[in-house]
């Protein structure tokens, strides 16, 4: 799998700040890619650079072998951008608004019309064709707007923040719509805050703060190589004696950093170690005669390694 | 146009992913590996042909164009407002005849006993009234239109969309001005059959018509792109609006208020217009340099109608009277302020054609071009209105340029780049 859109040491300064510090980055053709940080990690600023509406201050970019910053203009017909605020023009019908985007690309007239057409169904607003762009509800304007940065079929989609202010509904028909896109061959950088509809969503997922990529990869790649310092809750059938009596035998792990009983009657542990290790634990366990019922990770989902990850120095550390 | 040109840029000193090649014609090229590669579809590796860059830049305004265009005339309001302008203006034309008869062809003192020439003046009136209107429809109607043009789309984040996309800047800004300026071009071009009805009355030609209405469209023009500038300049609409409102005013009366000011610091005499000998106070010396009036769209206007009525008609000496004397004329001879009239004073007036002003008063050289004497502004009658024509193609030009500047994602003159703090 050749990799579409790259960056190499992307930099970009503002007077003060910096928002973009060196972000290496690598999307696979045909990925659903998700840059995921908190804000002001610089999503946005390396999405804008990208879509050529920004100059880097250093570094590499390209997308689908075109380098933005010196051919900005081919790079410009082999991508579609949505910003994350996405305007509606006043005065404008749903086909006069996708007639004009198709324009600016010079689609000729008869093309734009077919197309047009193919867009509305595709995004499933065909009877909303001769609408005011204003009039339609939220998620129909954002699913518009993804149909905007279609009109000229580009290889690469980069979206920013698509899901933001969408009612749970919404983002599921996105998501629907994503999935349909990729199946259609097309790469997608999409970039939040909000990690629970990336995480189904994803392929491969870097996660971003303050200007640089703390971890890349599968979503399932990066969960395994943060599970190294997880906690364990361990749920055993028994008295308070049988319970007290498993912790201590969990104690005696040398993996285990700590064992604790929780209000719940769970034991928590603080583990070290990989998945194998976690297995291992588990079977010496059943073998030394303790009932257990449970036996999970209380970091189970990209939001908690997310926080782990962009929490400080020792997470960073962990990844590097 | 401006990302084209970064096509040219030389390379970085980093490396660049280049390679130099031998092409079958023995020329040396420098081509982007990674290009090579992989190329998508659709890609332009090597500079556009002009012809297609031309095509495509006619294809960007023209979308600009039809988008902005459909959402001016959509409904009736822009045949309505059209309706409503032309009633106006008529009714307005009408009164103002009816003025002007009262005016000319009761008062035989005016007629020099020839009925004929009192038609004249009245068309001239009419003439007058109509394209002063007309101008300062113009005057307020043409940067109100641009004002928000791009400042508009700024704030509906929608101008990133139009950035992504590869229509250029040149497009966008050429779009937007004429698209908003066609509204205004149609209110011009419908009031043509109306300022026809002077030639009716007779004492203007059809070439002070063609004067009037090209200071009209270069006026629609500057101010356009004025506005279109300042929308650029600006980060909210409102304060575009603003800060164009207060420039329109600026070169209306504050340019007119700076010559009144000037000439009477200067010590032009406030009757005659004469220098009185005066030091002056400063740098503040002589008459004010006509320059002060280029930009003013009235002062233009003024220039072609006092042209078209030649000796003592209204228009010249109106003006004169309300700036309260200090550009005025006096009597029924020869004026010498910025706007005094002109001499010789039209057949059947019989004032003297010997160059001496009002009161027998020589006059000042400053003011002699030829045996024609003195001119509206101190200089030959016709002349100036060019001179305010040109100022604004130049300074127009210079707006939209500036406009492609600013609009562009990727700005190449760091002067006027001021980067925008982004929440991420």
């Amino acid at each position: 799998m050749t990799d579409i859109v790259v960056t190499r040491g992307l930099v970009k300064r503002y007077p003060g700040t910096v928002a973009v510090a060196g972000l290496d980055l690598a999307v696979g053709d045909g990925e659903i890619f998700g840059l995921v940080g908190p804000n002001g990690a610089g999503k946005t600023t390396t999405l804008r650079i990208l879509a050529t509406l920004l100059r880097a201050t250093s570094g590499h970019a390209e997308v689908a072998g075109i380098d933005v910053r010196r051919n900005p203009d081919a790079a410009r017909r082999v991508l579609g951008f949505m910003p994350d605020v996405f305007g509606v023009y006043d005065d404008m019908k749903v086909w006069e608004y996708l007639d004009f985007f198709a324009r600016c690309y010079g689609i000729p007239g008869a093309r734009r019309r077919r197309m047009i057409s193919d867009l509305l169904d595709l995004v499933d607003l065909g009877d909303k064709r001769d609408s005011y762009v204003q009039s339609l509800s939220r998620g129909m304007q954002q699913r518009l707007c993804l149909a905007h940065t279609l009109v000229h079929d580009p290889q690469v989609l980069l979206l920013d923040e698509p899901a933001s202010g969408l009612d749970p509904r919404a983002r599921v028909e996105l998501r629907e719509l994503l999935r349909e896109l990729r199946s259609l061959g097309k790469t997608i950088v999409i970039s939040s805050h909000i990690l629970p509809e990336l995480e189904e969503l994803c392929t491969a997922v870097a996660i971003v703060d303050h200007g640089q990529v703390l971890a890349h990869g599968k979503v399932g790649e990066i969960e395994r190589r943060l599970r190294y310092g997880a906690v364990i809750r361990v749920g055993v059938i028994g008295d308070e004696v049988a319970i007290a009596t498993a912790r201590d035998h969990f104690a005696a792990d040398p993996r285990v950093a700590s064992a604790a009983v929780t209000t719940g009657g769970q034991i928590e542990l603080g583990f070290r170690g990989d998945d194998e290790n976690a297995a291992q634990l588990l079977s010496t366990a059943i073998a030394a005669g303790i009932r257990v019922t449970s036996f999970s990770r209380a970091a189970s989902d990209l939001e908690e390694l997310f926080l782990q990850v962009t929490a400080g120095g020792l997470a960073e550390e962990q990844v590097a | 146009m401006a990302d084209d040109a970064l096509l040219e840029a030389p390379a970085p000193a980093v490396a660049e992913p280049a390679t130099i090649e031998e092409l079958p014609d023995g020329n040396l090229a420098r081509t982007d590996a990674v290009i090579q590669r992989e190329p998508g579809p659709g890609i332009r590796l090597s500079r556009p042909h002009p012809v297609r860059a031309l095509r495509s830049g006619i294809g960007g305004i023209t979308a600009v164009g039809v988008k902005e265009l459909r959402g001016r005339v959509r409904g009736r309001r822009a045949f309505v407002v059209l309706t409503f302008y032309l009633l106006f203006l008529g009714l307005f034309a009408w009164a103002w005849e009816l003025v002007a008869e009262r005016a000319y062809v009761q008062n035989a003192s005016l007629q020099g006993g020839s009925a004929a020439f009192a038609s004249a003046l009245v068309g001239q009136e009419v003439f007058g009234a109509l394209v002063l209107v007309e101008t300062l429809l113009v005057v307020f109607l043409a940067p109100a239109f641009t004002s928000g043009a791009i400042s508009l789309e700024r704030e509906k984040q929608t101008l990133d969309m139009l950035a992504a996309t590869p229509i250029s800047s040149l497009a966008i800004v050429v779009g937007k001005l004429f698209s908003a300026l066609a509204y205004v071009f149609l209110l011009i071009a419908a009031s043509i059959p109306l300022t026809a009805i002077v030639f009716v009355f007779g004492g203007v030609g059809p070439d002070d018509v063609l004067r009037a209405y090209a200071v009209l469209i270069v006026t629609a023009l500057g101010l356009g792109s004025l506005g279109l500038f300042i929308s650029a300049v600006m980060q909210r609409t409102q304060g575009a609006t603003v800060v164009t409102f207060f420039t329109v005013l600026f070169l209306t009366l504050g340019t007119m208020f700076g010559v009144l000011f000037w000439n009477t610091m200067s010590g032009v005499n406030s009757s005659t217009g004469f220098l009185t000998g005066s030091s002056g106070v400063g740098p503040i010396k002589g008459r004010a340099p006509e320059a002060f009036l280029w930009l003013n769209p009235f002062a233009a206007q003024y220039d072609v109608i006092c042209g078209a009525s030649d000796g003592y008609g209204g228009w010249c000496t109106r003006l004169n009277t309300i700036t309260n004397g200090a550009i005025s004329v006096t009597g029924t001879g020869v004026g010498n302020g910025i706007f005094p009239t002109p001499t010789p004073a039209p057949i059947g007036f019989g004032t003297d054609t010997s160059g001496a002003g009002a009161g027998g008063a020589a006059l000042p050289s400053d003011l002699k071009v030829g045996a024609i004497e003195p001119q509206p502004f101190g200089i030959r009658r016709d002349t100036f209105w060019p001179r305010s024509l040109r100022a604004w193609a130049i300074l127009s030009a210079v707006f939209i340029l500036a406009s492609i500047q600013l609009v562009s994602p990727t700005r190449r003159w760091r002067w006027l780049h001021r980067p925008v703090r982004r929440t991420t």
